[in-house]
């Protein structure tokens, strides 16, 4: 598998402009009513060298925007360090950090609000220049005009507002802002995802060009692959605060090492009708960033799971079926009861959280095929929902029942979790090399005891 | 790059030395209405002058600029009364010393409406300045205020308001000159000021003490002993409004009034606001810790009933030096501010809370700006537009509180005219012949209150397109208001 070849790389550090160590950014924490934090950026650590684009990618909630925010210094981070030329900016404060601002500056997602609307065009432009008593202001006055005609607009647009703008133009706007202290380091927050289609390809090209004539180093925030496909040069994989995958871009969208990689490239339409990818849709949604699962943080959707030794053979559409169950246990903890909810359960009332047997019916007695969880056709005339079920599952799956019924979910969670879990839920995987090019990715499948992800799904993912 | 650049480099003053005729001629406009006025500005000045002096321990220079001000009367002003003079008596033929002999109330009449004239010249000259400036100095030919100015001005009921807040503005300014006789003569010190009557049964001109002649001309509900709107008294005095039980005039008291009455309710607004403002911004800034001290506070402050709490205060303080202080304004002026600033904070919480929201917020933070030039300069301009709906909506009730204080005997110490003490005084001949002094007051109650009222619907509909002319906070912010003027009243 992964051989590809690059050439003179040892490490990831190798000319590294941004190095970024174990990095943790929590929220709300020390609240006066403060539950779990809610970890935005657990435990990350990447490089990124000078003069490339490195892309992180991943679904909206991942916390891709707050590590972007955490590089700039717009977030304090909880832990770890953001090494930047050699200095932690994160130990930096008051004039040092000020004037460490210079070198890292952001372009933001949304340019009707990145502006303020009651500030001429130049005014916004030149405010990061009278911050930094940038020389005098005649000379400012003039890079303002000049900044605008790098970027596509015209000098005279200096004194207009945004409001005459189109938001293709309020966003080159907002890279004139970025750019007027001539920063070396740039975090992009999906500059484009806000922009008509047509005038997406033109800001990328912008930024393209301006990174090669001023040499700038970008972090490019992407929830969209394919856009980070033809820009970057290496790319980030983020799942619920960790990086999944990192390594190199073409290598990455061709041979993708990580479980979750694999399923965020299928979900990409195939220019080629022909292609053998099949589409792995992922089960549920995230796990909640204030609570993520203790081992994998994508073992709870991962649909190249590692089963524990016991299960290893029974079938794909009952293991799947197991894995609902739990799904189903685990969000019935995560939503919020309200106190009337409460009060009725405990007067035997009925909630809306179903009882135990009704979910195993539908869980279990639902046909193959058909959407485990949504049928409501479930065959009643068993009085067991699981009649045809192995013992060995069996048995297990009655003991969770049974906490269920007497109200200790937590403990149904654990049996569940002892009988059918494996080191994908207890433990977190390292971050594997899984190339030569220092690609890493984080999964147990990449121990030599168990198989490799692209070669599990080469196995499984066809027999649908 | 050559010319024109340069040329839109250069400040405003370079830009106005450059081509000054427009500017030159609108100066000299503001110089000719300054110019009629001359001795009246004057005097303000030195009144302002003395009234400050008079607030420091020796009271440095009150002397000195009291007897300016005095000696600034001499000065002919355009529109005073010595120029167009209503008091007068009449001989048996023809009045005299009135105005080219007109009859007294034509007299005043003129003057009135002069005097408004030149108000609506000056805002004239206002309008005429932002225009020029539009037009000759300003780059930028376009900005955001301009579409807030253009729909104020198709809205025709915020105008209404606006003219209606003015035209009570003007009355406050204008007081003295407005009124057909003095707050001093007529109010204040009736017994050492004199007028002329013409004495038909002797047939000669006696002179009498005003404090004489006013218990000639008391309107205490009987038709005999009455003088209503528009009417002469027995002394040949014109009263527009009537009398009050007193005999003083009305209008007089009213206008005076009306001084005391608004600048209780815009100090007060003004003061409430700009801590209002100020806490909005510090707390959707920083939020947390900051924000939850200042809700506790407000909450706090919010579950006071407000009446008990002027009340209460009005009876501690009575008999200081606070309450004294400016006949018991300051004192009022502080307990509003308190008492309002909650108010307006939590109507401006929401909107500021937005705004720290926007991503404008977090450029300004990533290249350094200071946390307080974000407050002010991405942040304030949000917020003030709602602050000043906010404020005009809740004018009113602070007014109508005032008077309503002055109704149950608190608040501004008499003999100092306020006008929740004429509908007080006026209340036992509602249902008489002078139903006048009650009922006159009353309506000037209503209007100014409706005039803020619309022109906080004018100013809400300018800054923000999308709110139609009956949005929920606005809403809300009205109820509020009613309730505020409720408990005052
Ligand atoms: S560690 Fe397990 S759950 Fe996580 S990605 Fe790998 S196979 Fe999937």
């Amino acid at each position: 598998m992964s051989e590809t070849v690059q050439r003179d790389e040892e490490s990831v550090v190798d000319d590294a402009l941004v190095e970024v160590t174990n990095l943790k950014t929590y929220y709300g924490e020390g609240g006066l009513l403060s539950d779990n934090p809610v970890k935005a950026v657990d435990d990350v650590s990447f490089g990124i060298r000078r003069g490339e684009t490195l892309g992180l990618v991943g679904e909206s909630g991942c916390g891709k925007t707050t590590l972007g925010r955490t590089l700039v210094q717009l977030e304090r981070a909880t832990a770890g360090s953001v090494s930047f030329d050699g200095t932690d900016v994160t130990e930096l404060s008051g004039d040092d950090l000020k004037n460490w601002r210079r070198n890292a500056q952001m372009v933001f997602q949304d340019p009707e609000s990145s502006l303020n609307d009651r500030m001429t065009v130049g005014e916004i432009v030149r405010e990061p220049l009278d911050v930094h008593d940038w020389n005098s202001s005649r000379e400012r006055r003039q890079r303002v005009r000049e900044l605008l005609e790098t970027v596509g607009l015209r000098e005279e647009h200096y004194y207009r507002y945004p409001h005459q703008f189109s938001g293709g133009q309020r966003q080159r706007v907002g890279i004139a802002r970025a750019l007027a202290l001539e920063p070396e380091f740039v975090v992009l927050d999906e500059p484009v995802s806000a922009l008509d289609v047509s005038v997406q390809a033109k800001i990328l090209n912008l930024l393209e060009d301006l990174q090669d004539e001023f040499g700038l180093t970008y972090l490019f925030i992407a929830h969209d692959l394919s856009v980070v496909r033809h820009i970057c040069d290496r790319v980030a994989v983020m799942y619920l605060g960790n990086v999944m995958e990192v390594g190199d871009g073409e290598e990455l969208f061709d041979d993708p090492a990580n479980p979750y990689t694999h399923s965020l490239l299928s979900a990409i339409p195939t220019p080629d009708p022909t292609s053998q990818r099949d589409r792995i849709t992922l089960r549920g949604t995230p796990p909640s960033p204030r609570d993520p699962p203790t081992g994998c943080p994508f073992s709870t959707r991962c649909p190249a799971k590692i089963r524990p030794e016991a299960h290893a053979d029974i079938d794909d559409d009952l293991w799947e079926r197991i894995e609902v169950l739990r799904e189903i246990l685990r969000e019935r903890n995560r939503a919020d009861r309200s106190l009337t909810e409460r009060a009725r359960e405990l007067l035997g009332m009925d909630t809306r959280f179903s009882d135990i047997d009704e979910i195993l019916q539908e869980v279990f007695q639902t046909p193959a095929g058909t959407d485990a969880g949504t049928g409501t056709e479930g065959t009643t005339e068993s009085g067991d929902p699981l009649a045809g079920v192995p013992s060995t599952v069996s048995e297990p799956i009655e003991r969770a029942a049974e906490h269920v019924r007497s109200g200790e979910e937590g403990r149904a969670r654990e049996v569940l979790r002892e009988e059918f879990g494996s080191e994908c839920d207890t433990e977190m995987p390292a971050h594997h090399e899984v190339s030569e090019s220092d690609r890493t990715s984080l999964c147990h499948r990449h121990k030599f005891e168990h198989d490799e992800p692209s070669a599990f799904f080469e196995r499984t993912v066809f027999d649908g | 790059m050559s010319e024109t650049v340069s040329d839109e480099d250069a400040p405003l003053r370079q830009r106005i030395a450059d081509n000054p005729r427009p500017a030159i001629r609108w100066i000299l406009g503001a110089l000719v209405l300054v110019a009629v006025e001359f001795g009246a500005f004057l005097g303000l000045v030195f009144r302002l002058l003395s009234t400050i002096g008079g607030l420091f321990p020796d009271n440095p220079g009150v002397a000195l600029f009291s007897r300016l001000e005095e000696s600034s009367e001499v000065i002919p002003t355009l529109l005073s009364r010595s120029l167009i003079p209503n008091d007068g008596f009449y001989n048996g033929q023809q009045w005299v010393d009135t105005f080219l002999g007109l009859e007294p109330a034509y007299a005043w009449l003129l003057r009135v409406l002069l005097i408004y004239a030149y108000a609506f010249i000056w805002l004239g000259w206002l309008w005429v300045g932002y225009r020029t400036f539009r037009q000759h100095y300003r780059y930028a030919d376009w900005t955001p205020r301009d579409d807030v100015v253009d729909r104020l001005r198709s809205h025709r009921w915020g105008q209404f308001g606006f003219v209606l807040v003015l035209i009570f503005l003007v009355m406050a300014l204008f007081a003295p000159a407005l009124g057909p006789t003095t707050a001093e003569a007529n109010l204040r010190q009736p017994y050492s000021h004199y007028t002329e009557f013409y004495d038909e049964e002797t047939d000669e001109v006696r002179n009498v003490t005003v404090g004489t002649a006013n218990l000639g001309s008391a309107s205490e509900g009987n038709p005999d002993s009455n003088v209503g709107p528009w009417s002469y008294d027995d002394f040949g005095r014109f009263h527009p409004f009537g009398t009050l039980t007193t005999g003083k005039d009305m209008f007089t008291f009213l206008a005076a009034g009306a001084r005391i009455s608004l600048m209780i309710g815009i100090v007060s607004m003004v003061g409430a606001g700009l801590i209002a403002t100020g806490f909005a911004l510090l707390t959707a800034y920083y939020k947390g810790l900051a924000d939850l001290a200042v809700v506790i506070a407000s909450d706090s402050i919010q579950a006071l009933p407000v009446l008990l709490v002027l009340i209460l205060a009005s009876a501690t303080f009575s008999g200081t030096w606070l309450a004294e202080l400016y006949n018991g304004a300051v004192m009022l002026i502080a307990i509003f501010v308190l008492i309002q600033w909650p108010f307006l904070w939590r109507a401006v919480r929401g909107p500021a809370f937005q705004i720290a929201e926007e991503e404008w917020i977090d450029a300004a933070k990533s290249f350094g700006q200071k946390p307080r030039t974000i407050m002010r300069k991405h942040m304030l301009p949000y917020v003030i537009g709602y602050l000043l709906i906010y404020t005009s909506l809740t004018l009113g009730g602070i007014i109508i509180a005032v008077a309503g204080l002055s109704y149950l005997g608190l608040g501004i110490t008499p003999p100092t005219p306020e006008w929740g003490r004429a509908i007080s005084s006026g209340q036992p001949y509602v249902a008489t012949a002078s139903w006048h002094i009650s009922l006159i007051p009353g309506i000037l109650i209503t209007l100014i209150v409706i005039g803020f009222n619309a022109l906080g619907d004018g100013i809400r509909d300018a800054i923000d397109p999308q709110s139609g002319s009956g949005s929920g906070t606005a809403q809300e912010s009205k109820a509020d208001e009613a309730a505020a003027g409720g408990g005052g009243a």
